[in-house]
């Protein structure tokens, strides 16, 4: 069942569209990311379902029950039972970590304390943190007195707003599975809004990609990476290289060969959507001919094509590198291999392009290929 | 998830009214409430020249002196005003950005103008002889007096500055003067504005400091009518041409801050900012701010010491006889500063959290219309306001309720600036976070904003206290008759030859003030848990 349900929100600021009927649902017990650029929205969006902020058109149901409805029905946040961890925690100052946490509990709940140590216990913190002044906690220790704040008065949904802005990557990787690790403790049905896309298919068991204000597609996170519904969202979601095409008969050719399609029933021109890991590379046995030539191989994907690595960006795991196809068209593709088996700068090499890949009829698509 | 009985005290169905714009309907409501009452004695007023008619109006003005007094309050505030925005702004820069030696002494002493009683300096500067009399003395008692509004406000917009707007101006190979003009001003002209604002429109209805100094404008032309003609509708007359200059000098000051609202602190990186060195400019800078400590506070203490001890036989026989009336007149003066000052935070309060929480157009207009009370002088306000209590509420009339009524409405503009400028720096982040926990707007507002902004509002009521205790023109209308403050009082006796007998009530009032602008400088504009010190 949808604890969260959100049906038509729109809302618009003199004139200029913010929202637009956006529908969401967020299954109980689940973490749902909203997932979009800074101005797509999202921000609205939290605070609409919030109560902050009161939409024009549409209805928001926490529960089944009818929470905001355009026009009729307003429940004042405070009478939502939706918890909220703000950017940067927006922890009292005036209050030591435990009255903060205990803030949202009933007084006799707030004296006893037992919930406010629990909710410490359930962000990694003990209890020796109750006493300290907001301000002498370090970053990553406020989002975590924040959320067991949001958490402790058992909120039906807690809505996350950017809470890991500002930490940095150690404290942000080890803050983030503090929180999934809370969430899932209380079994919360939870929202989380981000910029960012690994945060995003990290945490989400389902990301719901934000647009001009318009819900572009909601999936589950590797359905979303592997079968985005347009290249912008193909790009928005992770690295994607885009080539020209022309499809036919659940199969697309293409500067890097003849490739099986996810998506069938495309026919004519299209785009090719092939992320940097799908592309595998050997040493180029330096046999003569231009491009692709052909090579069957079981997975269906035919043709090993010849290109100069042409730039090297090393990650330590893993090494992006820029290659430029050596066939008449000159294009240029990205790929990821392991941080150990890269081949250096000006190297010949052949590639291979791993799993189907997804087409898009050209006409739909935005922009040219990266 | 946990929809179960721990959440269900959320789940009662009350729905927040809102009014026109989304605003809050009980705020709203009580704001339009505030802006009504304080805007009431400009109502009366209108309506009793109107009832004169409007050809008596116009008649008011066709003698020539009228008009040469009118250009005399014009002209003492165009000088007097400029010269209050540079004093306030320089004091507030050197104070806040530069290792200034003894800074904290400079922050009181550049407080403490605001809360000494005009009435006292000024005849504090008129008994100094005739240089300080007249024109000059007008326009500098204004500027020393009323600097201390742009220091307080300019301080506090500088305080709240990112420092990284700074550095990054720095980087970009600005200079610290070009610094100073492109980045920092910018951001400070909300604040100087404001404050230069209040100082303009006081300026225009001031009546106490300019008969000390001789000093004839149209203000004063306006009490000699009605002392003359004991004629409300006179007076009334006269004292549109003074609202006309009001509400033309609030939309001048709307257009010139356009749509920059006041400075928003920034909630980001809160690091300490660096002071600049003064190096060489420490001795020039240190000889600027005695010489305004002697001119604004040195000049009325001064005088004051030397009228003890110039208490000689005559003078010490007044001052003997008069001593029983001092501590019931402390008693009254505190008692009335006390409940003015919470009067006017009550009015005050639902118009600073509109500005600061639902900033628009309506919000801005009920602030601004609090800003009618500088429209008229202090003795045309309490005559409307003892008119309206002796038609439609005969019980009020001669009360000590009506009284602090008037003085509360006199000093709301002062009560809001000094709220928002806390209510401002708290984040609303933390008043949502506390809404999402299932706090009510009220339990919100008590259970955060008050405590948070608690310094801030200790201010805006001390600010208030001190200005009831410095006011003369009210009490001397509306004050009962068998009560009687250190003002009025000291009043009475300074009209006599023997100065001593004023000294003690004088002296009372003073080490009020101080004590009040202690709290001032440590408080105004503070959030408590942001920022050490």
């Amino acid at each position: 069942m949808a604890e969260l349900v959100c049906e038509g929100v729109a809302k618009s600021y003199r004139g200029r569209e913010v929202l637009g009927d956006v529908d969401l649902d967020v299954p109980t017990g689940t973490l749902t990311a909203i997932l979009g650029a800074s101005g797509s929205g999202k921000t609205t969006l939290l605070r609409v379902i919030m109560g902050f902020v009161e939409a024009d058109a549409g209805r928001v149901t926490v529960g089944g029950e009818t929470v905001a409805e355009a026009g009729r029905v307003h429940l004042a946040a405070d009478k939502r039972a939706i918890g909220y961890v703000a950017q940067e925690g927006a922890l009292f100052p005036h209050l030591s970590a435990g009255e903060n946490v205990g803030f949202g509990l009933g007084r006799s709940e707030r004296r006893q304390g037992a919930r406010i140590v629990q909710a410490l216990e359930l962000v990694g913190l003990d209890a020796s943190y109750a006493p300290r002044p907001s301000h002498e906690l370090s970053g990553g220790e406020q989002r975590r007195v924040a959320l067991a704040r949001a958490l402790a008065p058992r909120p039906r949904i807690v809505l996350l707003d950017e809470p890991f802005s500002g930490l940095d990557a150690g404290l942000r990787a080890e803050t983030r599975e503090a929180v999934l690790h809370a969430l899932g403790e209380e079994q919360a049905t939870a929202v989380l809004v981000t910029h960012d896309q690994a945060e995003a298919l990290s945490m989400g068991h389902e990301v719901a990609v934000l647009r001009g204000g318009r819900l572009a597609q909601r999936a589950a996170p590797s359905e979303l990476y592997r079968t985005p519904v347009d290249t912008d969202v193909a790009r928005f979601v992770g690295e994607a290289n885009i080539a020209a095409g022309e499809a036919s008969g659940g199969r697309v050719r293409c500067a890097l060969g003849r490739l099986k399609i996810v998506n069938g029933g495309v026919e004519g021109p299209v785009e090719v959507l092939i992320r940097p890991e799908q592309i595998e590379l050997s040493a180029s046995a330096d046999a003569g001919g231009d491009g692709a030539h052909g090579r069957e191989d079981g997975s269906g994907h035919d043709h090993a094509v010849r290109a100069r690595v042409t730039e090297h960006v090393y990650y330590g795991a893993d090494t992006v590198l820029r290659l430029t196809l050596e066939d008449r068209s000159h294009t240029v593709v990205k790929a990821r291999v392991s941080g150990q088996e890269a081949p250096a700068p000006g190297e010949a090499v052949q590639l291979v392009v791993r799993g189907p890949v997804v087409v898009f009829p050209a006409q739909m698509s935005r922009t040219e290929s990266t | 998830m946990l929809a179960g009985g721990a959440s269900a005290h959320w789940l009662r169905s009350r729905r927040t009214r809102r009014g026109p714009g989304g605003l809050p309907l009980g705020l709203l409501a009580l704001s339009v409430v505030a802006a009504l009452v304080v805007a009431l004695p400009v109502g009366v007023t209108i309506e009793q020249a109107l009832e004169g008619g409007t050809a008596a109006i116009a008649h008011s003005l066709d003698a020539a002196s009228p008009r040469t007094l009118l250009l005399h309050s014009v002209l003492v505030a165009a000088v007097a005003t400029p010269l209050a925005g540079l004093l306030g702004l320089s004091a507030a820069w050197f104070i806040e950005r530069t290792r200034l030696p003894a800074r904290r002494l400079w922050t009181l002493l550049a407080v403490a103008p605001l809360t000494m009683p005009l009435f006292v300096t000024s005849y504090a500067w008129a008994t100094l002889g005739t240089l300080l009399q007249g024109f000059l003395g007008a326009a500098g008692i204004i500027a020393f007096s009323y600097y201390p509004i742009v220091f307080l406000l300019a301080a506090g917009a500088l305080r709240g500055m990112d420092p990284a707007l700074e550095e990054s101006a720095r980087s970009l190979g600005l200079n610290t003067r070009r610094t100073f003009f492109r980045v920092i001003l910018p951001q400070l002209r909300p604040a100087l504005l404001g404050g230069m604002l209040m100082v303009v429109l006081d300026t225009l209805v001031e009546f106490d400091a300019f008969v000390a100094l001789k000093y004839q404008t149209f203000t004063v032309h306006i009490y000699a009518q009605y002392e003359l003609s004991f004629s409300a509708s006179g007076a009334a007359a006269l004292s549109m041409f003074s609202i006309v200059l009001c509400v033309l000098l609030l939309f001048a000051e709307s257009r010139l801050r356009g749509g920059a609202n006041y400075t928003r602190v920034s909630h980001g990186v809160r690091r300490p900012v660096t002071r600049y060195r003064l190096g060489r400019a420490t001795l020039p800078v240190l000889a600027g701010f005695v010489a305004g400590a002697v001119i604004s506070v040195g000049i009325p203490v001064g005088t004051l010491v030397y009228w003890f001890t110039q208490s000689s036989s005559a003078g010490l026989s007044g001052a003997a006889a008069n001593v029983h009336f001092l501590g019931p007149a402390t008693v009254t003066s505190v008692l009335l500063g006390v409940a003015g000052a919470l009067l006017a935070l009550a009015f005050a309060l639902p118009i600073s959290l509109l500005v600061v929480r639902h900033s628009g157009r309506m919000a801005t207009l009920l602030e601004r219309s609090t800003y009618l009370s500088f429209a008229l002088p202090d003795l045309v306000a309490a005559i409307s306001l003892a008119y309206v209590a002796s038609h439609y509420a005969p019980g009020l009339y001669e009360s000590v309720v009506l009284l602090v009524l008037a003085e509360a409405m006199l000093f709301v503009p002062f009560a809001v600036v000094a709220m928002r400028a806390t209510l401002g720096q708290i984040e609303p982040a933390l008043e949502d976070s506390a809404r999402s926990l299932g706090l009510g707007p009220l339990r919100t507002f008590a259970r955060v904003t008050a405590p948070l902004a608690r310094p801030g509002m200790a201010a805006a009521g001390v600010l208030v206290f001190a200005f009831v205790l410095g006011d003369l023109g009210t009490a001397q209308v509306l004050l009962p008759p068998n009560l009687y403050t250190l003002g009025t009082e000291f009043q009475a006796n300074s009209s006599t030859v023997a100065f001593a007998a004023a000294a003690p009530f004088a002296a009372v009032l003073v080490g009020l003030s101080m004590a009040a602008a202690a709290v001032l400088m440590n408080r105004f504009g503070r959030v408590r848990g942001l920022e050490a010190g």
